[in-house]
């Protein structure tokens, strides 16, 4: 069922991924095209320099962060935390993912200065995974309660049980 | 006793008579018996107040039940229906969904309850005053629905006294519709969820 | 005095069409200025608050009725649908889909299906997908419908939640006619959806798109040159193409600021090549053009839904397909094959690639993207959802700055969101 020419890329994206590749080189650590999307992976130092210029530059004009999220692999033990970032370029209908991978305690400088809206997907990579952005304006808790205790979805959170905070009685503090 | 009417030959039985009880007495020492009659809701001290009158206001607060606007989730959309124009939970008085819980009669309480929702849930319970009526709407407010994960309390019963359980996902409005009825058999009756109760289930579970 | 024809619809936005600094100035014109140095009230709005948008909390600074600074605050419905999706199969999932955006519940199905075909790389069959694209414009109705009755209520005119159900009744009685549930339909199926158009069903929805355009034109009668409507509603709220894009807003937010970007058109999906239909578009990006963008996309839902009724094929409306597929319940009970197909798909799942892929669709209230990480198994490694009305709520940062207080639930009231589909 599974065709090979289901994978290949139309010849927008293909184009992209030529401008990329010609300015980027040996940062793109991967490239990827699976059922016609093209992913790159690239480590967190070069993380800014990549979407900046994916926003910035007049032919590929991926002006919109579609959605920033996290990733878990427990089973590799170098660099288990993924970040992932999906781009969209209004103008062109392109879309384009962008994946850096993190150790364990590493951190990765925030998108929020390129687009605004990384705001709160930051924030939410950071309190289901423990990912901190550097940089970032309010690195707090936005889905949970503010003292809730662990990364839910780290692949090792229990998913059933109140584990990570208690039914409380009163409003005091931040909820 | 006429011929045809379902008792025929039968001897209805006939509720036992009130004892006489000497108002100025009761109304000074209420017996422990007494007491612990009025705590579980099955009376109130002899004399006080008349027990028709009772009935007759609870009668008439059956028709004029005002619920907290409380919708949390999808449950909410088919109560708003319930309120809308087929199903119109206004003939009943019901309409008047009060933003406040001062001037509510009770909770409808529709859709799961979080782990940040739950304090807020219980603050707005502890500030409807008596007497009060809760009725859990959906299957998520029963018992966390399929959602039995980190951060959903597995039905409202671990926070707050409840009184009818609707379920559903979300319940028809006929089936919220009859929850209300319920509600409104309760409203009759005096009884609510807490009598018998000193604190809500949330404190007791925490130990205040 | 002669009432307009009750179907056609009032002429599409005028031709002077602002510019992006046109609009940019009239913005910085409509705002008040805010003053950083004077001492501002906070008020805490929500999370149970009247404007029935949900349990949404917002911590605002004032300057008197003008807001300073505003503080969203998300998560009081939070379950964890990633989480649990985790441990489900990919058909499992399914009903979880529905219950994100409760209001538009099968195009969040769909947008899910959608992705996940994708990752397979199988296609719905024809009959399937044109009854999708029916069952998606048929929750874009009931979505505009009761955003319509809120948002006018929000407004002061109460009336019209009433009115505005009782239309959304002929279309929920539309749906339990199609998949017996009002409100969380969990109708879409990976590799098609779950059964046929019941009989006698294309006459009933013709019965209802004959009446629905009537009583649309009776809305925009009441609402369009309503003085305190537009007083309230014009000019209010502006979010230029740039801020939205900045802040990730789509859907009608975003078609009212000029972009002619349809999710429908740009990366068709299901039968939407093949339907002749406009995406609206407006210009003035304000509150007004938000209402403009949702009343002519009901016309068009209601043209697409005619469309799809005449021209709808015949055939299966489940793909053969043994190792992803679901089959028809009357095959189960009918054919061992069916039964055997259906089992393993139950205890085990469907065999998918490992991969992943970014779908998104465009349901009502914007793009919804499902992100599918799958690593072989039949549960999906890592499912994220991108839905509008997380980015709509942080977008009430720079939406509500400079506004006064009583534009407040007038604004967020016109970029549609349901915290459902915010916190997941």
């Amino acid at each position: 069922m599974v065709q090979a020419n289901l994978d290949e890329l139309s010849a927008a994206l293909k184009t992209v991924q030529k401008e990329l590749t010609s300015k980027f080189g040996k940062k793109l650590l991967e490239t990827s095209t699976f059922r016609g999307e093209l992913t790159l992976v690239v480590a967190p130092e070069d993380w800014i320099a990549v979407l900046t210029y994916c926003r910035d530059s007049e032919t590929l004009g991926f002006d919109r962060l579609d959605c920033l999220f996290g990733n878990h692999y427990p089973e590799r033990a170098d660099q288990p935390f993924e970040v992932v970032a999906n781009l969209t370029s209004i103008p062109n209908t392109t879309r384009v993912r962008i994946k850096t991978r993190l150790a364990d305690g590493e951190s990765l400088p925030t998108a929020t200065g390129l687009w605004p809206s990384a705001g709160f997907d930051e924030r939410e990579t950071w309190e289901m995974f423990g990912v901190v952005f550097d940089g970032h304006p309010n690195l707090q808790r936005l889905l949970l309660i503010s003292d809730f205790q662990g990364f839910p979805l780290r692949k090792d959170f229990p998913l059933e049980g109140l584990v990570g905070g208690r039914i409380r009685t009163d409003l005091k503090g931040k909820l | 006793m006429e011929e045809g009417s379902a008792f025929v030959g039968i001897e209805r039985p006939k509720a036992p008579p009130l004892p006489d009880i000497d108002l100025a007495d009761a109304l000074k020492n209420p017996t422990d018996a007494d007491l612990n009659r009025v705590l579980e809701g099955e009376g109130h001290i002899p004399g006080v107040i008349p027990a028709q009158l009772d009935r007759l206001l609870n009668f008439g607060a059956s028709f004029s039940f005002w619920p907290l606007l409380f919708g949390l989730a999808c449950c909410a959309i088919e109560m708003m229906s319930c309120a809308g124009p087929r199903w119109d939970i206004a003939r009943f008085g019901m309409e008047a969904m009060r933003a406040s819980p001062r001037q509510a009669d009770g909770m409808i309480v529709a859709g799961w309850i979080s782990l940040k929702m739950a304090p807020r849930v219980i603050r707005l319970y502890e500030q409807i005053p008596d007497p009060k009526w809760v009725l859990v709407m959906g299957s998520c407010a029963t018992s966390g629905n399929i959602w039995n994960t980190y951060n959903v309390v597995q039905g409202a019963d671990a926070i707050i006294p409840v009184d009818v359980y609707v379920p559903g996902c979300p319940p028809r409005p006929e089936a919220l519709w009859q929850g209300l009825e319920l509600i409104r058999d309760r409203v009759k009756q005096g009884k609510h969820a807490y009598d018998g109760l000193r604190t809500i289930p949330a404190r007791v579970a925490i130990g205040e | 005095m002669s009432a307009p024809s009750q179907d056609q619809a009032p002429p599409a936005a005028t031709t002077l069409r602002p510019t992006l600094e046109e609009l940019r100035e009239r913005k910085a014109r409509s705002r008040q200025p805010v003053h950083g140095d004077r001492e501002v009230l906070t008020v805490s709005m929500g999370p149970h608050h009247p404007s029935m948008h949900g349990v949404f909390r917002a911590e605002v600074d004032f300057d008197g009725e003008v807001i300073v600074a505003t503080r969203p605050e998300i998560g009081n419905l939070h379950r964890g649908v990633e989480k649990l999706a985790e441990s489900l199969t990919y058909h499992q999932v399914i009903p979880l889909t529905d219950r994100l955006h409760y209001v538009a519940s099968f195009a969040q199905n769909h947008g899910y299906c959608e992705a996940v075909e994708k990752l397979i790389g199988m296609e719905a069959p024809p009959r399937a997908r044109f009854i999708r694209t029916m069952a998606h414009e048929m929750t874009r109705i009931s979505n505009h419908l009761l955003w319509l009755g809120i948002h006018i209520m929000d407004f002061g005119a109460i009336t019209f939640q009433q009115i505005c159900f009782r239309e959304r009744e002929y279309m929920m009685d539309m749906f339990e006619m199609l998949c017996g549930a009002r409100l969380t339909h969990s109708y879409c199926r990976i590799g098609g959806v779950a059964k046929d158009l019941p009989d006698g069903f294309a006459e009933r929805m013709y019965g209802a798109l004959d009446f629905l355009p009537t009583r649309i034109s009776e809305y925009e009668r009441l609402i369009d040159k309503n003085r305190i409507f537009l007083g309230r509603a014009k000019d209010v709220g502006i979010f230029t193409s740039e801020d939205c894009a900045a802040w990730r807003v789509t859907g009608p937010a975003l078609r009212a600021a000029g972009v002619a970007r349809d999710l429908r058109k740009d990366e068709p999906y299901a039968a939407y090549p093949e339907i002749d239909f406009e995406s609206a578009v407006e210009y003035e990006a304000d509150v007004y053009a938000r209402y403009r963008v949702r009343m002519r996309e009901m016309r068009e839902s209601v043209k697409i839904i005619r469309q799809c009724l005449e021209n709808m094929p015949e055939g299966p409306v489940l793909a053969k397909d043994a190792a992803h597929v679901i089959p028809e319940k009357k095959d189960v009970m009918r054919s061992s094959a069916a039964m055997i197909q259906d089992f393993m798909q139950v205890f085990q799942g469907p065999q998918v690639p490992a991969g992943e892929v970014y779908r998104a669709v465009e349901t009502p209230h914007g793009e919804l993207g499902f992100h599918v990480v799958s690593d072989g198994s039949p549960k999906p490694q890592r499912l994220h959802i991108a839905t509008p009305c997380f980015f709509h709520c942080q977008a009430t940062t720079p939406m509500w700055e400079g506004e006064m207080l009583a534009d407040v639930v007038g604004i967020f009231g016109s970029v549609d969101v349901c915290l459902g589909s915010c916190d997941r």
